[in-house]
């Protein structure tokens, strides 16, 4: 009984002391604004990242169904959430902390900036400001980026370029992030880099990352600053890694496996004994009935009850 | 049981003394509705929890993300055990040629019958979506023990269903002429059920080949089930679970409880329908020593189960054992131990108390020990995860079972007990033709006098 009290105290003081340790975001990370302004369409796109990311965790928005973790996670629509600037939410988003994770490199700031225009959504006292736009404004929907690989050099080359003036003109200073796709998330290849007067960015990419069985690995490059170019990004698909071939574990027959892959022995052990047990239970049926049928044909030796 | 039945008891007087006896207590009786009535009524509460469940979900139970198998697998595992003893009596013990076992054999299939029939209703009441129960049979995987546990509890319900039915044949036969009193449904019952027996040598040869067929069977199917039982929770690595011998241990585990349970019920066949002439001080005297026995083995694996992760004492097993031995079920694991198993034990060596009604009182304990006894393998384990803890709420680590939990469980043990009142006063719970034929072929037990 001591020992349940003691481990309650400590609980208690556990959960006392996590959420007393306010969460403290950095004053120039606080006051960070949206870069467009938000939408139906920015959180109807949201909803659907909420949905997929963070449901999980923090419950349907008003409903106070977030799921019973230490320190609890505070429901989206309550006063707690609420009270953050949009610069301290997207701070939150990507930099995470004890059991909430980061995001930051897999959902895009675009992305996360639409969450929490969902987020506001359950805030009617909520008035946007945008950020002002900076640097090549109107050039962002024109944004192009063009990765290559070197093989010699075991580099991988993003050129950014953009329509401005009716020419394509290449972007300098710009800075770029390279992504390597894994299972659970991005993994960043080499640093980010600034675009040099070509629009160039040089990665140099390690030799012994594992690709798929061809040694293909799917990369994207970024630009980070949203505000200036939007989205820009380019996915694609080159023979950069080391081809690997992990055959999946439910390829074989298995334990683990579904029932068309069960193993051969096992198979043959169930349906062996189950046929067997059950035929001595249909033959003791059938004497039951054989029992019957005697009873029609023989009425002698019948005792009259 | 005799290879050949001598069936001179068919034209002794001695059948009919013997007939009328043991139909006596058959029948539709005043007491009969009254303890049925009691027994509904409680069942309808029950049904009523149940239904808040179906409506609420599990949320209503005391199960978490945690401890997700609670009083429910706990109870599973003790109807099944139960259920065993139906092999243990009428199997091992016939087969051996122990002549006492005769007129316990179908107090003991009629156990097994109810608690294996029961058995895969309680684990039902585990589901939090019951209505995708066919889901095991169409998406059911072999390599899954749940699914050999489907199975062998099935078909071991139905062996024990034959093994309580086609014995009955004769005395159903037998008992045709006697019962002008009774209702009119339940002769026709008797009409249809007897199959045309008319005790020719040639039907009894069938019968008896066929009660030899489902003996033999039932052993193994018997070992098999409670054996699966156990592997559902053997085959984790979790500490308390993780055993190599979690089968035998759980198989002579049920020979207890079902020893138990067969006993209380012949205290109350004895008692309540007069019957000391049939079920004599002998056989008391007898399944007392029987109970022994299956004690002292279970003692022996009990102490293999603990003894021996307790002198290794790895790090998870440390935790669950201290939490047995001297933490939070401390005060129910040792009640178990001592009076479920080692008292019953050291009193029932003494032949005072393999007199009838000590032996009901012991056995009353016994049984209730034996359901604790499930409780305290199921739980403990599971509050203590190997799962990191710091981070869930405490509701998740400690379970607590609620009322609406213990109302349903109580339901289903109810539901044992309408079955075994509906069939002991319906049919002869004691072999007629079998008795008559020990009493007019002068092959009776010397003791049992």
């Amino acid at each position: 009984m001591k020992k349940r009290y003691l481990s309650l105290l400590l609980i208690v003081l556990i959960s006392f002391r996590l959420s007393a340790q306010e969460w403290v975001v950095p004053a120039e990370n606080g006051a960070k604004l949206s870069p467009f302004a938000f939408s139906d369409s920015t959180r109807k796109a949201g909803a659907v990242l909420f949905q997929t990311n963070c449901k999980s965790c923090h419950g349907d928005p008003g409903k106070n169904n977030a799921i019973a973790l230490v320190p609890p996670p505070p429901d989206p629509a309550s006063a707690k959430m609420q009270g953050n600037s949009d610069g301290a939410l997207f701070f939150k988003l990507v930099s995470g902390k004890g059991p909430m994770p980061s995001f930051k490199n897999t959902i895009s700031s675009t992305d996360l900036w639409r969450v929490i225009s969902y987020i506001r959504s359950f805030n009617e006292k909520y008035v946007q400001q945008i950020a002002p736009k900076s640097g090549i404004a109107g050039a962002a929907e024109n944004v192009k980026v063009l990765l290559t690989w070197s093989k010699e050099t075991n580099q991988v080359q993003a050129v950014i370029s953009a329509m401005k003036e009716k020419r394509i003109q290449p972007i300098a200073g710009a800075e770029v992030k390279l992504f390597a796709k894994r299972y659970f998330g991005n993994l960043l290849i080499d640093e980010a880099r600034n675009t040099d007067a070509q629009g160039k960015a040089i990665f140099n990419f390690p030799k012994d990352l594992p690709g798929d069985s061809a040694g293909f690995v799917q990369l994207s490059a970024r630009l980070t600053d949203d505000a200036a170019f939007g989205e820009a990004k380019a996915d694609t698909t080159l023979a950069v890694g080391v081809p690997t071939y992990r055959p999946p574990l439910n390829e074989q027959r298995a334990m683990w496996n579904v029932v068309q892959k069960t193993p051969i022995w096992l198979l043959l052990a169930y349906i062996f004994t189950v046929l067997a047990v059950w035929s001595f239970i249909f033959y003791v049926l059938l004497q039951i009935r054989a029992i019957y049928k005697a009873g029609i044909n023989k009425n002698q030796d019948t005792i009259d009850s | 049981m005799s290879s050949e039945v001598n069936t001179d008891f068919l034209h002794d007087k001695r059948l009919d003394a013997i007939a009328a006896d043991l139909l006596r207590p058959v029948g539709i009786s005043k007491g009969f509705l009254i303890w049925m009535g009691f027994l509904t009524i409680s069942l309808m509460g029950c049904i009523y929890a149940y239904y808040i469940q179906w409506d609420k979900g599990l949320i209503v139970t005391g199960l978490r993300d945690y401890v997700s198998w609670g009083m429910y697998i706990a109870n599973f595992i003790f109807f099944v055990a139960t259920s065993l003893v139906g092999m243990l009596i009428s199997s091992v013990l016939g087969l051996i040629g122990f002549k006492w076992v005769k007129p316990i054999a179908r107090i003991a299939e009629i156990i097994a019958v109810a608690f294996a029939a029961v058995a895969g209703l309680v684990i039902v009441s585990d589901m939090g979506r019951p209505e995708r129960l066919p889901y095991v049979f169409m998406y059911g995987r072999i390599q899954s023990p749940i699914l050999w546990d489907v199975t062998v509890v099935t078909t071991y319900m139905v062996l024990s269903a034959l093994l309580y039915f086609i014995p009955l044949i004769p005395d159903l036969a037998i008992s045709k002429g006697r019962m002008g009193h009774q209702p009119k449904w339940l002769q026709a019952t008797y009409e249809f059920l007897s199959v045309n027996w008319n005790h020719s040598s040639y039907q009894y040869k069938i019968l008896l080949k066929a009660v030899r067929i489902l003996l033999i069977l039932i052993i193994p199917t018997a070992f098999a089930i409670h054996t699966v039982t156990s592997w559902l929770l053997a085959v984790t690595l979790r500490p308390g679970w993780d055993s190599s011998i979690f089968g035998p241990y759980f198989l002579t585990g049920a020979f207890v409880a079902g020893s138990a349970a067969v006993v209380i019920m012949m205290y109350f066949v004895r008692t309540n329908y007069k019957l000391d002439k049939y079920l004599t001080v002998y056989h008391f005297d007898m399944m007392g020593k029987l109970l022994v026995l299956v004690s002292i083995v279970y003692l022996y694996f009990n102490i293999n189960e603990f003894l021996v992760p307790a002198y290794k004492l790895k790090t998870a097993d440390a935790i669950h054992l201290h939490e047995l031995f001297v933490g939070e079920h401390a005060m129910l694991f040792w009640s178990v131990q001592l009076l479920g198993l080692i008292l019953p034990i050291i009193l029932l060596l003494f032949k005072f108390f393999r007199k009838p009604f000590p032996m009901l009182v012991i056995s009353i304990v016994v049984l209730v020990a034996a359901w604790f006894k499930r409780y305290i393998i199921v739980v403990p384990t599971q509050e203590n995860p190997f799962l990191p803890k710091q981070f869930v709420p405490h509701a998740w680590m400690v379970y607590q079972p609620t009322v609406i939990e213990t109302a349903i469980t109580m339901g289903t043990i109810l539901l044992a007990v309408i079955i075994i009142t509906i069939l002991f006063k319906l049919f002869p719970v004691i072999p007629i033709w079998e008795m008559a034929e020990e009493e007019c072929s002068g092959e009776k037990d010397k003791h049992q006098e």
